[in-house]
């Protein structure tokens, strides 16, 4: 028996990744830094990854243990969160992707803080902390429903992945009904006084609801805290008890010979003379242009950035860019309808305290045909901040006098979400801007546009919502319209002519590129997408090869 | 326990009471706003002038202690700090502010038939940000953007400086930064239910 299996909390703990014991229980920043491996930009490594998030770092730290040699391109910096992280909204802006991007089409998306992350680890580092499994119904939906796309594997196929992942995360919940049932490795979190309201509410209403998915640490887990419940975990974890790929997968990845180049913006994918592989990354650190030689390159810069840099990398074979020779390279990118509805009580709610991740349900994940559109939808608590709920209040009409008002009520108010799935179309696209940015790359232009479904669908689980609220005895209700996550843009899928990747993640036409992010997922259910983009990273890590011995 | 003109619900309250239980990074993050309102590098004079005017409305300060919103507005546009999106009708966040400026004084000497925005008596500054509020400005600048999508541009930021002022949590009861001491009460009954022993109650 190994001594960490006789290690308090050892039955939810991984086997392939120490990341939760390589921590220091001191300080929140990574221990190992300083064993971090330097590879020279003459020497060809096995892997470059573009990109430091949920998808980049969980395919390095897998393929580090089987003895590849990788160096991972992060845009922005390696973050320290006792050092950079505050108990603050508007000092975490830094966190998000605020470049500049154009957005346009008749449901223009707002970007940023909802929705991009910038520096290592990812837009994890201020995901709420849902993890929720996708159903094995989204693996099939054109079979089942006949819209979307049906996925080249099934549910079954992933299904380890998601079970490792959610080990390694750890994820806490209750015993999950829906789906595919299962169980969590870590116990739910104690339910705040905002969330009972709501779980009241829905059960007046006929809705179940569950407390979790989270991957927030409530149990014994390495050197990982227990949450403290203080709220802010939109805004990056400063306990490390949130999960993120920073502390989940690149302590582990590090320890395994992964070098992290952070404030490295990848500019091009170079291709070889014949077009058929790749040969390496360019990317500029400090105004300085560098070229990092791979056997390989794995792009995981999410549903904006991997299009927009294999729509940039174009040459004489592949004159409008990696991979898109079918014109493919940024279409069919997913948003989900996430409107909120607040609800006013007599008594003080304080919404907080505790996770905004609380509870959840997905009795509406699936297709059902008497509501009048196809797929579902799923509900979440949501915790809104200071800033944050004076955005809905505006958004909902008011200012002056009137948000003031409001504002002071914020502790009588809390807050569910919807998750709408919405559909894909071809037409949902990324492309490249006239504008370029600060290095001279063009920047990023999305355009997006809802269909019938898709606004039935978000009609739908709103009414939902407020008849949750006006069962729960809620003296007002706040509507506000608005969007989460993004997938898609370079999707995986069985034929080159609707697809950018194949069933392996490797871009059509070239040996050696791969896209792992969220950007490859065919559709995106009506859950949160860390979880999946990971579970893919596993998976694509179980189908390369090992290199040498690790 | 300073409030916005000493309005709040939380008699007594005062978050900045609990900064020895702030960790270091944040308690300059927010002290900062109060010991270093940045100084004006992006906004001239004459938009100074205006969208002060301005941001009293939007967030009804007439009187002190009012939160220097524009400071905070004039130091993240100086920064080039953006918010990650612009809309495809509509130019950089910092060209609309400087519009916006503009159009606000154009609003007031054309239709409401005053010497200029700030100058304007309450009632007619606040007719004009009603039409703001709702896309009815037109003419001048404001045909050359989306009216609506302004208004959500300049509220973003004015609601961020606002609302991230320790004196705008004494007004609206918020527990501030809890790090690393975290929150207790939130469930049990035991527990206060909802507020922590540092916590004031509601009026």
């Amino acid at each position: 028996m190994s001594l960490r299996s006789l290690r308090k909390g050892s039955i939810a703990m991984p086997e392939e990744n120490d990341s939760a014991f390589l921590l220091d229980p001191k300080r929140r920043g990574l221990a190992n830094l300083d064993r971090m491996a330097r590879y020279g930009t003459g020497d060809q490594v096995d892997l470059v990854v573009v990109g430091a998030g949920a998808g980049g770092l969980t395919l390095a730290q897998r393929l580090a243990r089987k003895g590849w040699r990788v160096v991972i391109l992060e845009k922005g910096p390696f973050w320290d969160p006792d050092r950079d992280w505050v108990s603050d909204e508007k000092g975490s802006a830094h966190l998000y992707w605020t470049d500049k991007r154009i957005v346009g089409g008749a449901d223009p998306i707002e970007l940023g803080k909802n929705n991009s992350g910038v520096g290592v680890g990812g837009s994890m580092t201020h995901f709420a902390g849902y993890t929720p499994r996708f159903h094995p119904s989204d693996f099939e939906v054109r079979t089942r429903d006949g819209v979307g796309v049906d996925w080249p594997f099934s549910y079954q196929e992933l299904k380890p992945s998601i079970e490792r992942v959610e080990r390694e995360l750890p994820v806490a919940g209750q015993d999950w009904p829906w789906g595919d049932p299962h169980t969590y490795p870590h116990a739910p979190h104690p339910l705040s006084g905002a969330a009972a309201k709501a779980w009241e509410g829905a059960r007046r209403r006929g809705v179940e609801m569950r407390v979790g998915p989270v991957s927030i640490t409530n149990g014994a887990f390495g050197n990982r805290p227990h949450c403290i419940y203080r709220g802010f975990c939109l805004q990056g974890c400063k306990v490390n008890a949130k999960a993120s790929p920073l502390i989940t997968h690149l302590p582990d990845a590090i320890e395994h010979g992964v070098e992290v180049r952070a404030d490295s913006m990848a500019t091009r994918v170079e291709t070889a003379p014949r077009g058929g592989s790749v040969t390496g990354v360019t990317y500029v650190h400090e105004g300085r242009e560098t070229f990092q030689p791979a056997a390989a390159v794995a792009v995981c810069g999410y549903a904006i950035e991997s299009p927009r840099l294999l729509l940039n990398s174009t040459g004489k074979h592949w004159p409008h860019g990696l991979g898109n020779a079918e014109d493919q390279v940024g279409r069919y990118v997913m948003v989900q309808g996430a409107t909120q509805v607040a609800a006013r009580f007599p008594e003080l709610l304080r919404q907080y305290k505790a996770p905004p991740p609380e509870i959840s349900s997905e009795q509406f994940y699936e297709t059902d045909e008497s509501r009048g559109f196809a797929r579902g939808f799923s509900i979440q608590t949501v915790g809104p901040l200071p800033i944050d709920w004076a955005g809905h209040v505006l958004a909902a009409g008011h200012w002056g006098p009137a948000l003031r008002e409001y504002m002071r009520d914020y502790n009588h108010w809390t807050v569910l979400g919807t998750l709408c799935e919405l559909l894909p179309y071809a037409e949902n696209r990324v492309t490249l801007a006239d504008e370029v940015d600060s290095v001279g790359m063009p920047i990023a232009r999305f355009d997006y546009r809802r269909s019938e479904n898709d606004k039935a669908n978000m009609a739908y689980a709103t009414r939902v919502l407020e008849e949750i609220w006006e069962a729960a005895g809620a003296e007002e209700v706040l509507t506000v319209e608005r969007y989460a996550h993004l997938v898609g843009g370079c999707r995986m899928g069985v034929e080159p002519e609707e697809s950018v990747v194949d069933s392996t993640q490797r871009v059509w036409g070239l040996d050696n590129l791969y896209v792992c992010d969220g950007s490859v997922l065919p559709t995106q259910g009506a859950a949160n997408p860390a979880l999946m983009i990971m579970a893919i990273a596993d998976r694509l890590a179980g189908l390369l090869g090992a290199k040498r011995a690790g | 326990m300073t409030t916005p003109q000493l309005r709040g619900r939380y008699p007594g309250f005062d978050v900045l009471a609990q900064v020895e239980h702030w960790d270091e990074a944040t308690r300059r993050v927010v002290l900062d706003r109060l010991e270093k309102v940045p100084p004006f590098r992006f906004f001239d004079e004459r938009e100074r002038t205006v969208l002060k005017s301005f941001c009293d409305v939007v967030t009804d300060q007439h009187e002190e202690p009012r939160i220097p919103v524009l400071a905070y507005v004039d130091e993240k546009l100086f920064q080039g700090a953006l918010d990650g999106w612009q809309y495809d009708d509509m130019p950089d966040d910092r060209e609309t502010w400087r519009r916006v400026a503009t159009g606000l004084d154009e609003a007031a000497r054309g239709e409401w038939r005053a010497p200029s925005f700030a100058e304007a008596p309450l009632d007619v500054r606040a007719d004009i940000v009603g039409h703001f509020a709702e896309g009815k400005l037109r003419g001048g600048v404001w045909d050359t953007m989306n009216v609506s999508r302004a208004w959500k541009v300049v509220m973003r930021a004015v609601l961020s400086a606002f609302y991230s002022h320790p004196w705008a949590w004494n007004e609206i009861g918020f527990g501030g930064p809890a790090y690393p001491r975290g929150y207790a009460a939130f469930g049990s009954p035991y527990l206060g239910s909802e507020a922590e022993s540092w916590e004031a109650k509601e009026a």
